[in-house]
């Protein structure tokens, strides 16, 4: 809110409708893909192949809506894409009990090659309006990313707070050896973690390809980082066991707005880089502190 | 609550230091936005100087955004969904991916702002499709340039090579386009043959690791010819290292700084001149005629010339 603030005073363009829903779509690739990373990061792991596994989902989604295949047909085929990405992370995590820093870092470079593979490194374009709304749409006057991310964010946090696979995620993140020993598979909900992950990472494909009417194999560099990010500022432990998903919808939003911010102000992009991990670190840093002095 | 008030000093101190950047906005004078696919290339820095000189002659205000990656489109598209925002009279841009750009262009077209395309085409197709219309584009034709440069090949080893290609992001129009022009200029030279052609996405690193591993495969390669002069620099250090230098023919595109002083130096033989401070130049100078609502010619060619040893300052 005060970074709203500091912003509208600076510049008259920030608090105007239009802008003010252009950031909320120009976040949601981000605070989707990061509804995954929270659930990986209060599990106590990481998930460095989001980026690779948006890649992949959108050439394959885009490929097989050139094919002809039905809108829906094409949808399920990307997030089964993203879901099996996330299986694989999750099953050689938790079966093979190697570090998932290792896992993903694997995944991002197999699933980027894949795609790169799959479309001999040439982005897929050109697709039909009907699938074109799912980015440039309104559902009552609010555009339908929007909408997506809202729809994601409700469900995943129904999940993660009232439900016991979310309790679990807790649990495992918090004492992962406790939880074992008190009969709770943790293998398995390890591995659906992943899942989660690579699921809500193929939805963000699906915007992103519909939003720049094209898939590329080359898309999605670096989105691990800035859903660390958004998950981190949003106040969710790296150490896991502690975090909530409202949280990183902050984050998401404060990433999202100081770009914007940024770029209304005309600062140099090479300045806006430093500002935003400055910002990164000095909101981990505040909640470090407050956390020491509580306890 | 406290974590807010700390992040409101964070980004106090943030805007504080953009306060002198900002400052110019209180002007009356007509903003101008200058979208480059990156800053990090000294091709687009060049570009950027010769539109400020042109529009402070002109007396526009220029906006000048980048992405932090060339390839990244959604950053581009974000940039120009904001600039929108801040009222601007005319976009310069040079699109990040000749299709994905249209998207980004129709919000330019729904805000009424003039478009004006400097470098790399726009897809003709998806822009018709599209109903996006640009004033003009300002450009060097990639195709005649890559055809230059396969016509120096042709000259100077007598028609006689074995080549090597190191391409630049498989589906961009710009390296697509040379490409097509050096394949085109030495197809009928039957002695030369293309032995390797692979992409190095216009990176001087990976220029290096992609013409070190051609030079394992075809220890023949005599003549190499790179999209970008980053791309045959990192050939020139890859030659280097193999103990090759002076064995092997570079020839590059774009006529870089440091691609001159490599070709003075003979380690490079030839590069095609672009002159992105001219496009800079004129691509601001239409975008200030568009808001006059003047008629532009559909193409504004800039020149192109062959920098070879003989002919480098």
């Amino acid at each position: 809110m005060a970074l709203c603030g500091v912003l509208w005073a600076l510049t008259p363009h920030f608090l105007t409708v239009p802008n003010l829903l252009n950031v909320a779509q120009q976040t949601s690739i981000n605070a989707i893909v990061a509804v995954g990373m929270t659930f990986v990061i209060v599990s106590g792991g990481i998930d460095l192949s989001v980026g690779s596994i948006v890649a992949l989902s959108g050439v394959a989604l885009g490929a097989a809506l050139q094919d002809g295949q039905a809108l829906p047909v094409a949808l399920a085929i990307a997030l089964g894409i993203g879901v099996a990405c996330g299986l694989v992370n999750g099953a050689i995590i938790s079966w093979g009990g190697l570090p998932p820093f290792i896992v993903t870092l694997g995944m991002m470079s197999i699933a980027r090659g894949a795609a790169l593979l799959f479309t001999e490194g040439r982005p897929v374009s050109g697709f039909d309006p009907l699938f074109r709304s799912l980015a440039t749409g309104h559902v009552g006057g609010v555009p339908s990313p929007v909408v997506a991310t809202m729809a994601v964010y409700l469900i995943a946090h129904v999940v993660l707070t009232r439900t016991t696979f979310g309790r679990y995620v807790y649990a495992i993140g918090g004492n992962e050896e406790a939880t074992r020993l008190s009969g709770v598979s943790v293998r398995f909900h390890k591995t659906m973690v992943y899942a989660v992950s690579g699921l809500v990472s193929a939805i963000a494909a699906v915007i992103l390809t519909a939003r720049l009417n094209s898939a590329q194999p080359i898309a999605g560099m670096m989105y691990e980082l800035d859903a660390i990010a958004a998950t981190v500022i949003g106040g969710t432990s790296l150490m896991g066991g502690e975090g909530s998903l409202a949280g990183t919808l902050v984050g998401a939003l404060i990433m999202g707005v100081l770009r914007n911010g940024l770029n209304l102000l005309g600062v140099s992009s090479f300045l806006q880089q430093i500002v935003i991990g400055a910002v990164i670190i000095g909101a981990v840093l505040v909640d470090t502190v407050l956390k020491r002095h509580r306890n | 609550m406290r974590k807010l008030t700390v992040l409101f000093v964070a980004a106090l101190a943030a805007s504080s230091l953009s306060c002198n950047r900002a400052a110019p906005e209180s002007t009356d004078k007509p903003k101008i936005a200058l979208v480059l696919k990156t800053l990090n290339h000294p091709f687009f820095v060049d570009m950027r100087r010769g539109a400020q000189e042109a529009a402070d002659r002109l007396g526009v205000q220029l906006e000048v955004q980048a992405a932090e990656r060339e390839s990244d489109v959604e950053k581009q598209m974000q940039i120009v969904e904001n600039m929108i925002q801040t009222g601007i009279k005319a976009l310069v841009i040079t699109p990040s991916g000749s299709r994905e750009i249209v998207s980004a262009l129709v919000k330019a077209r729904d805000a009424k702002i003039p478009i004006i395309i400097v470098d790399t085409r726009v897809d003709e197709k998806a822009a018709a499709d599209a109903g996006v219309h640009t004033e003009t584009f300002v450009g060097s034709d990639n195709y005649e340039g890559g055809k230059l440069a396969g016509g120096y090949v042709v000259k100077a080893t007598d028609g006689k090579a074995r080549v090597a290609i190191l391409e630049g992001i498989p589906g961009h129009e710009t390296g697509d386009s040379r490409l097509r022009g050096f394949r085109d200029a030495v197809k009928d030279a039957p002695g030369i043959t293309i032995v390797a052609s692979q992409p190095a996405n216009w990176e001087r690193d990976q220029g290096f690791n992609v013409f070190q591993n051609m030079l394992q495969a075809h220890p023949d390669i005599d003549t190499v010819f790179a999209a970008s002069d980053l791309m045959a620099l990192g050939a020139v250090e890859a030659i280097a290292a193999a103990g090759k230098t002076g064995k092997i023919r570079v020839v590059g595109f774009d006529a870089l700084d440091d691609a001159k002083k490599a070709i003075a130096a003979g380690t490079m033989d030839a590069s095609v001149a672009q002159f992105p401070s001219e496009m800079g130049k004129i691509a601001v100078e239409s975008a200030v005629k568009a808001m006059r609502g003047e008629k532009l010619p559909a193409n504004i060619v800039v020149k192109l010339e062959m920098v070879t040893k003989d002919t480098v300052k």
